[in-house]
């Protein structure tokens, strides 16, 4: 009971977001849908390299899975197709499943790793599937460290309403 | 169908759709009722099961490709575009397959366009994988309906075959009473059917060729691929199995709302270099074993100095001479280097401490960092010697700032003591000090090589680095502009300002950097309602700096001037056929429609975004419009200079009446010193909007003045439109232009055009 859980859009409004990192997507296969791995700098120092490359790379995956052309998808067409697409009322179709595993996926990396490191990723479906969406939040705890110049002075400008939002 | 916010409804954009409704469910209906009984009984009765399955199947489809969304694109959340000013690149390019695709800012909005992604005027959306807006289905046809939409022409057609067969068959048998209701029927069904036969027929053919190729209509229409690679084919099996099998694509504009995300957000927060506990980096001094080989290199001053070293571990204080040398040497080259020498005198201590140090890396990156006894191998590290030697200098600047430079100081991206993140971003640094470096000397890649070991991306960084790379940003380093939102074009670094490059910028980045005024306050925003409706951005441009626009622009207009005052006699308030308009016009127009639209590698024209902008009411002709943002997109991919000159020619050639009630302005215009030089259209010429959208609220002069500047576009094709002035954004998307001193009456001359696609248009010149 001691610890705060917060909702993340109370989060979002009360809490001293410094800055968004968006990891955009990677086009070089054509249009399927993946993000670039390239670690952007503002994560640079809060972190780990390893652990950002890993959750974009398995965010990757997922999506391929959902785009894959298989035997799946093929069944799933026919029936649709058969039922003059009323199964799509009542079913939920291959790629939406998936898209809800991603979620999953997401709320955990952020419960687990990222907002300890006072990150949150937001769900690429929520932006359209353009980026991946990074929240850094200020940590005042630590004033020096910083990830950005100016989130410290951000975070000034917006600690007392941070503060008072906690 | 999805409606972007803020449309009313409309009642006549109804009317295709619903007669196609109409039309389908009233002929199939009228097709069972009346010939199918007889069929049933004279034919089989799987006539009528046949042909009903077929019109259900054509219905459904019919039901989706109208009510399904296509793939629409919510639009993008205020904090996703930073750069959202006139500084920032209208186009973007991206590498796809190893063809590099051009994605365009969208200002409704307000991210660039993914690939095959484009901007539906009707919906007023962006729609994925667009193929083309269907009236008959009142719907954009995209990339979750597109197979819809094709299984509802393959359907239909079939439908339609069948109908005019069976009622064929049926008439042929009822020929002796053709007065008969249920034959005059039949005969009316089956004429309805033929009408629309051949279209439909003909549409299908179409989209079957596009889907065994793998284009969109868009794609096909706006030529994209002639005589270029598509991209994005996957082969003629691939395509259509793409087509009919692939899963179907989630919708992005609205989502359920979903589980309520809670996260802890409790700082003090975990770093990087909290969990690591590593130890400090090591200062390795010394010989790497380059300065052996140094005797032989062509190298500077600077070099020879480094040559008489001792390669002891304590090397005595060289002179000062030496460091300001070795700057005076970066300044030479590029502005990037210079910043670099700036930081180094200004941050490094006297030089012995540059030679001192040599990081450690945990990867052990070979030559040039090779330790003692081990050489990078004779002449290849001689003439990467340079570099070098140079990036090494650079490199081993980071270090000195370590344990000199509180953390908070100059780069907040160099925490003080962590060794992991510490050598990450070292390798970064020196990977683009190398690669600044290896530019400045024309991009000699031998410098790459020693340093790729380093685990991280080094391609994208070469990529960006690329000796005459604009400075466009890319995408994914919007959040450039967070850390500098001061700096982005300003210098020749591209804006990959990776936070191991930050600390080498020239003192007023520092400035920048740290004492930033305080970002906007991030702006509530809740995922699960989306973001606010937002306006449309500010334009942005396609080109090079500002001044080096200005300056060209300025000379051109006083050449122009110059030239105009030796034949302001006749052309003061002569008849408007003076202009050699329409004969340049023609001649620019053979060789842009000649050219055709390239492959997407052509990266100009910000004149898109101009003709297209908002404001442009009241162009006279709508097919000059219409040709206008048809050409317009061909001429953005054509080289600048015709499309420039086209650009002027149409808007030239649009409005010769307005010429002779601005050319009383003419004298005294001509003392008024060129504004900031934009783009030279009219607000009196109403034809192209891109006229219309800049000096939408000038004053009277500015016409004449327009009048003026638009000459060099005429005469001199290697000006330039692509106006990034400051006046063309303050002037901003307005209302409409102001009322013209004359309204351009005078057409004295009507061209075919002949468009993209094999479309005419008629433009009076």
């Amino acid at each position: 009971m001691a610890t705060e859980v917060h909702n993340l859009q109370e989060l979002r409004r009360s809490a001293s977001l410094a800055t968004k990192v968006f990891i955009q997507r990677d086009y070089s296969d054509g249009t399927i849908c993946q993000f670039q791995t390239k670690f952007p700098p503002e994560l640079d120092s809060r972190i780990e390299r390893q652990l950002f490359e890993e959750t974009v790379k398995t965010l990757n995956s997922f999506y391929a899975e959902a785009e894959k052309i298989g035997g799946s998808s093929y069944l799933e067409g026919c029936l649709a197709c058969a039922t003059a697409y009323f199964i799509f009322l009542c079913m939920e179709t291959h790629y939406e499943k998936v898209l809800k595993k991603i979620s999953r996926y997401i709320q955990e990396q952020n419960e687990k790793i990222f907002a300890p490191r006072g990150l949150l990723l937001t769900d690429p479906v929520e932006r359209g599937m353009r980026v991946i969406e990074i929240s850094i939040y200020e940590d005042r705890c630590s004033s020096g460290s910083s990830s950005s110049g100016s989130s410290s002075g951000s975070g000034s400008s917006s600690g007392g309403g941070g503060a008072g939002g906690r | 169908m999805p409606r972007s916010p803020g449309t009313r409804l409309k009642p006549a954009k109804y009317i295709p759709v619903a007669t196609a409704a109409a039309l389908l469910v009233g002929s199939s209906t009228l097709f069972f009722v009346f010939t199918c009984p007889w069929l049933t009984r004279a034919v089989s009765p799987a006539v009528p099961v046949y042909n009903g399955i077929l019109f259900l199947f054509v219905l459904a489809n019919f039901s989706m490709a109208t009510f399904m969304d296509p793939g629409v694109f919510p639009r993008a959340d205020e904090d996703e575009d930073k750069e959202d000013d006139f500084r920032a690149p209208l186009y973007k390019n991206v590498d796809v397959r190893g063809i590099q695709v051009r994605m365009k800012w969208c200002a409704t909005c307000h991210f660039y366009r993914p690939p095959r992604c484009s901007h539906c005027s009707v919906c007023d959306n962006c729609v994925e994988d667009f193929d083309h807006h269907c009236p008959w289905v009142n719907n954009c046809i995209g990339r979750r309906n597109y197979r819809y939409f094709f299984l509802f022409l393959l359907s239909l057609s079939a439908h339609m075959v069948g109908v005019v067969a069976f009622g064929l068959v049926y008439v042929l048998n009822h020929a002796e009473g053709l007065g008969a209701a249920h034959t005059t029927i039949t005969m009316a069904v089956m004429c309805v059917a033929g009408l629309f036969f051949i279209p439909v027929i003909g549409l299908t053919g179409f989209h079957v060729v596009l889907v065994t190729r793998g284009r969109t209509t868009n794609e096909q229409v706006t030529g994209k691929f002639r005589g270029g690679v598509n991209p994005f084919t996957r082969g003629c099996y691939g395509n259509v199995e793409h087509v009919l099998c692939s899963p179907l694509a989630p919708r992005y504009v609205v989502e359920p709302p979903r589980l309520p995300l809670a996260a802890r957000l409790k700082p003090p927060f975990l770093r990087p270099e909290l969990l690591e506990r590593a130890a400090p980096l090591k200062v390795k001094l010394s010989d790497n074993g380059l300065k052996a080989g140094l005797g032989r290199s062509k190298s500077k001053g600077s070099l020879d100095r480094l040559d008489e070293k001792p390669l002891d571990l304590v090397p005595p204080l060289p002179p000062k001479a030496e460091a300001s040398t070795f700057g005076s040497d970066l300044q030479t080259p590029r502005p990037s280097s210079a910043e670099s020498a700036l930081s180094a005198r200004r941050t490094s201590p006297p030089t012995p401490a540059m030679y001192k140090f040599r990081p450690t890396f945990p990867t052990g990156p070979k030559a040039p960092f090779c330790g003692p006894g081990e050489q990078v191998t004779g002449t290849d590290s001689l003439t990467l010697g340079d570099d070098s030697i140079h990036s090494l200098d650079f490199a081993s600047e980071p270090s000195l700032d370590l344990p000199d430079y509180p953390p908070g100081g100059l780069h907040a991206a160099y925490p003080p003591s962590p060794p992991l993140s510490a050598a990450d971003t070292f390798s970064g640094a020196l990977r683009s000090l190398s690669l600044k470096a290896a530019s400045r000397r024309g991009g000699d890649h031998v410098a790459l090589q020693p340093l790729r070991s380093e685990g991280g991306p080094p391609t994208p960084h070469r990529g960006l680095f690329a000796p005459h790379a604009l400075p466009n940003r890319n995408g994914s380093l919007s959040y450039d502009s967070l850390l500098n939102p001061g700096s982005p074009g300003g210098h020749a670094c591209p804006a990959h300002s990776s936070a191991g490059v930050s600390g080498y910028r020239s003192p007023y980045l520092h400035a920048g950097a740290v004492g930033d005024p305080p970002r906007p306050p991030p702006r509530s925003f809740s995922p699960v309602l989306g973001p606010r409706p937002r306006e449309p951005s500010p334009v942005r441009y396609d080109n090079l700096s500002r001044t080096i626009m200005a300056s060209i622009q300025e000379r051109k207009d006083r050449e122009e001037r110059e030239r105009l005052l030796r034949s302001q006699a006749d052309s003061l308030f002569g008849d408007s056929g003076v202009y050699d308009a329409p004969s340049s016009y023609s001649l620019q127009q053979a060789s842009v429609l000649s050219e055709g639209p390239r492959g997407p590698v052509v990266r100009f024209g910000s004149r898109d975004d101009l003709v297209a902008g908002p404001g442009f009411g009241g162009a006279r002709n709508p097919a000059l419009q219409a040709s206008l943002s048809s050409l317009s997109s061909t001429v953005s991919r054509a080289p600048r200079t015709s499309s420039s000159s086209l650009q002027a020619d149409l808007s030239n050639s649009s409005a010769p009446g307005a010429r002779p009630a601005s050319g009383s302005h003419r004298s005294p215009a001509r003392q008024v010193p060129p504004s900031p030089p934009g783009t030279p259209c009219s607000p009196s010429y109403v034809g192209p909007k891109a006229v219309a959208f800049i000096h939408t609220d000038l004053p009277e002069p500015p016409p004449s003045l327009a009048v003026q500047r638009e000459h060099p576009q005429l005469k001199t094709p290697p000006s330039k439109l692509n106006g990034q002035s400051p006046g063309l954004a303050r002037l901003g998307p307005a209302a409409g232009p102001p009322g013209p001193s004359a309204s351009p009456t005078r057409h004295t001359l009507v061209k075919k055009v002949s468009g993209v696609g094999g479309t005419t248009y008629e433009i009076s010149v």
